[in-house]
């Protein structure tokens, strides 16, 4: 059990229409930095390898780098956080915001792949709020698989927030669909978060299991 | 598998007379069937069994064989497998144990292997058998033979099984422990209920299914025609966990097999006390729209039921202006503070009350459905309650009505009334609830 390298994620994510925040991986703080500068501050650094599951947990991503100053000290410290890990190389990411919410699947040994819809962050780490559904599935039940959540109401302007776009959800949930159909060798996808506005739904945290 | 559920003749290689054992309780459960078809006992240390002359080997019967019933060692049950493609049976159930359960994986291919080569259908093994209380069938060790209904009850468990048959007010079209699945599996069952006429409903207890995708596929076909309720155990087993994805962790096995359940139309439930509420409800009463009534006179228990059905989604509509003007018209109405729905009719109602009141509820048109509950006050009349509910309930009869006579002794010849009339009664709000949400078309 790995995860899948930057470039083949990069190549699967185009192929199956699932967008993601510019991202690009850099073994050289020289030519991340001048990608940084190019896609503008802020910007996130995060660690990509192929047995690290858990990039936070061994401070292997920093967000919210401002300049090019707290890029180099941040660059640093991932290095120094990492030392002696195989890495295939440090993400940089533009920063996007929105409602986080998780797409995942992941294959059953009974019934295959099975899609879930869950909030991001905390939300589905601690409340454990998610919707499953065994693929594949329409974009009509994609969308009863959102509201089917607790916290449906989140996404849909409680309190005087700005509904999200949840079609562009479903649209991402039917994609992610046909790719658990499609490739088999795939384990397990997260994607969380995803980021979701009035406007689009984007992946700025990816992770493929094969 | 027409010829398994509907044998002309059955075999019971492994017949005993040795109380207490498994072959003397098939024995004497098949032969409860010898006026409804021809039986022959198989037992090579045996003369005969409850009088019946025993064969050595199932060879040695000239007549067609419909259905065998193994009961036999083990180590054994793959010979009599053999004998019994050869002899080209309808269908075999092996009873025996000791397989896949135990371990034996490849005594369970293996026999496998031989009912498929002969295109044979095989159920078990390890399981209890199969019932058909219809035809006074009754292939299984089981302690009783349930009353007929039209409940077809599918089970992994065989204990499980002896206590859900043993149940009161319930009758069943087929009953069959499935056991191991090695040949026939469980989706297969569901298959051949789709056009079986005596079932209503399918009612499933099960751990696991062999073949998730083969399951979903007929699952799906099939609760568009018959309701499929199942309960599953295994709920606190997270499965194998992808390690360290967060999907792997959320998707425990349960929850998946939740999902899969939705997605194939069927109604999972969460104790064996709803398994048979919704399916009996299910097998006696219309399915309804969205919209359902209370009527009590008790004003706490119209509060939980209410709590009960928003907790569900089930729609409360408002009394409209015509039901309320049709309520008033009666004197005996005149003394409700409310009337609205939950309809209080209140602790001195007498049965006048209940029928106008019942009557008013089931004239509304986006009322589909009723639950009347009626608890035992100093006046109230629980029998002419019953009488006048089957009475409306024959007036109207797509409108389902679930009832909650709620009391001990005196309560007793009402319910019984109602339930000989199908109409289920419950003895707590929640469990009439849940019911009647089980009926409402989603």
């Amino acid at each position: 059990m790995e995860i899948l390298s930057f470039e083949e994620t990069k190549r699967i994510l185009l192929k199956y229409r699932l967008p993601f925040c510019r991202t690009e991986i850099f073994n050289s703080k020289e030519k991340a930095l001048t990608f940084a500068k190019q896609i503008g501050f802020p910007i996130v650094l995060k660690v990509h390898a192929q047995k690290i599951f858990h990039k936070s947990e061994v401070g292997g991503v920093k967000i919210n780098i401002k300049n090019a100053e707290e890029f180099i000290l941040s660059w640093d410290q991932i290095e120094k956080n990492i030392q002696g890990k195989n890495i295939e190389g440090i993400l940089v990411q533009e920063m996007v915001s929105g409602s986080e919410v998780a797409i995942g699947i992941k294959r059953d040994s009974q019934f295959g792949p099975v899609l879930m819809f869950g909030l991001g962050g905390i939300f589905i780490e601690i409340i454990k709020d998610v919707a499953l559904r065994v693929a594949p599935i329409s974009i009509e039940e994609a969308m009863k698989m959102i509201k089917e959540i607790k916290g449906f109401e989140i996404l849909n302007g409680a309190r005087g927030k700005k509904k999200v776009d949840l079609t562009k959800i479903a649209e991402m949930i039917v994609n992610l669909s046909t790719l658990s159909m499609k490739e088999e060798k795939i384990q397990s996808i997260d994607f969380n978060p995803v980021m979701v506005t009035d406007k689009q739904a984007m992946i700025t945290d990816f992770r493929i299991i094969i | 598998m027409k010829r398994i559920f509907n044998p002309k003749s059955i075999a019971l290689i492994g017949a005993s007379e040795e109380p207490g054992t498994v072959g003397f309780g098939l024995a004497k459960n098949i032969f409860l069937g010898k006026d409804s078809r021809k039986i022959y006992f198989v037992n090579p240390k045996r003369e005969e069994v409850l009088g019946i002359k025993c064969f050595d080997t199932i060879s040695e019967i000239k007549e067609k064989i419909d259905l065998a019933i193994i009961a036999v060692p083990m180590p054994i049950v793959k010979n009599i497998v053999l004998e019994c493609g050869e002899k080209k049976v309808g269908g075999m159930v092996v009873v025996s144990a000791g397989f896949k359960e135990s371990g034996n994986i490849k005594e369970e291919e293996e026999i496998k292997e031989i009912a498929r080569k002969y295109k044979v259908p095989l159920i078990g093994p390890n399981c209890l058998g199969i019932i058909n209380p219809s035809i006074n069938l009754n292939a299984s060790f089981a302690p009783i033979t349930p009353k007929k209904g039209s409940i077809a009850f599918l089970s992994q468990s065989g204990a499980l099984l002896d206590s859900v048959i043993d149940q009161d007010g319930l009758g069943f079209s087929k009953v069959v422990s499935y056991g191991n699945e090695a040949d026939l599996d469980l989706a297969d069952f569901i298959e051949y209920l789709k056009t079986d006429e005596e079932t209503k409903v399918i009612s499933i207890y099960f751990e696991g299914v062999k073949d998730g995708r083969k399951f979903m596929r007929i699952a799906s076909e099939v609760s568009k025609i018959k309701p499929i309720v199942a309960i599953k155990s295994g709920r606190s087993d997270k499965g194998k966990e992808a390690v360290g994805t967060h999907t792997g962790a959320l998707a425990g096995d349960y929850d998946v097999y939740g999902a899969a359940m939705k997605q194939s139309g069927a109604i999972l439930v969460d104790t064996l006390e709803e398994l048979f509420d919704t399916s009996l409800a299910l097998s006696s009463l219309p399915k309804c729209e969205n919209g359902i009534g209370i009527i009590t006179n008790g004003g706490g228990l119209g509060v939980l039921t209410v709590d009960y059905c928003s907790e569900l989604g089930i729609g409360l509509p408002s009394l409209s202006k015509t039901t309320i003007s049709y309520l008033e018209k009666g004197e005996t109405m005149k003394k409700l503070i409310t009337k609205n729905n939950p309809l209080d009719l209140l602790g001195d109602a007498l049965v006048d009350r209940y029928a106008a009141g019942i009557e008013s509820m089931l004239r509304q048109k986006d009322i589909n459905g009723l639950i009347v509950i009626s608890t035992p006050q100093l006046m109230t009349e629980h029998e002419k309650n019953a009488k006048i509910i089957v009475e409306l309930r024959d007036k109207y009869p797509l409108k389902p009505i679930v009832c909650c006579f709620l009391g001990g002794q005196s309560v007793i010849n009402a319910v019984k009334y109602l339930e000989s009339k199908g109409i289920p009664n419950y003895t707590d709000v929640k469990r009439a609830v849940k019911s009647i949400n089980g009926l409402i078309k989603r």
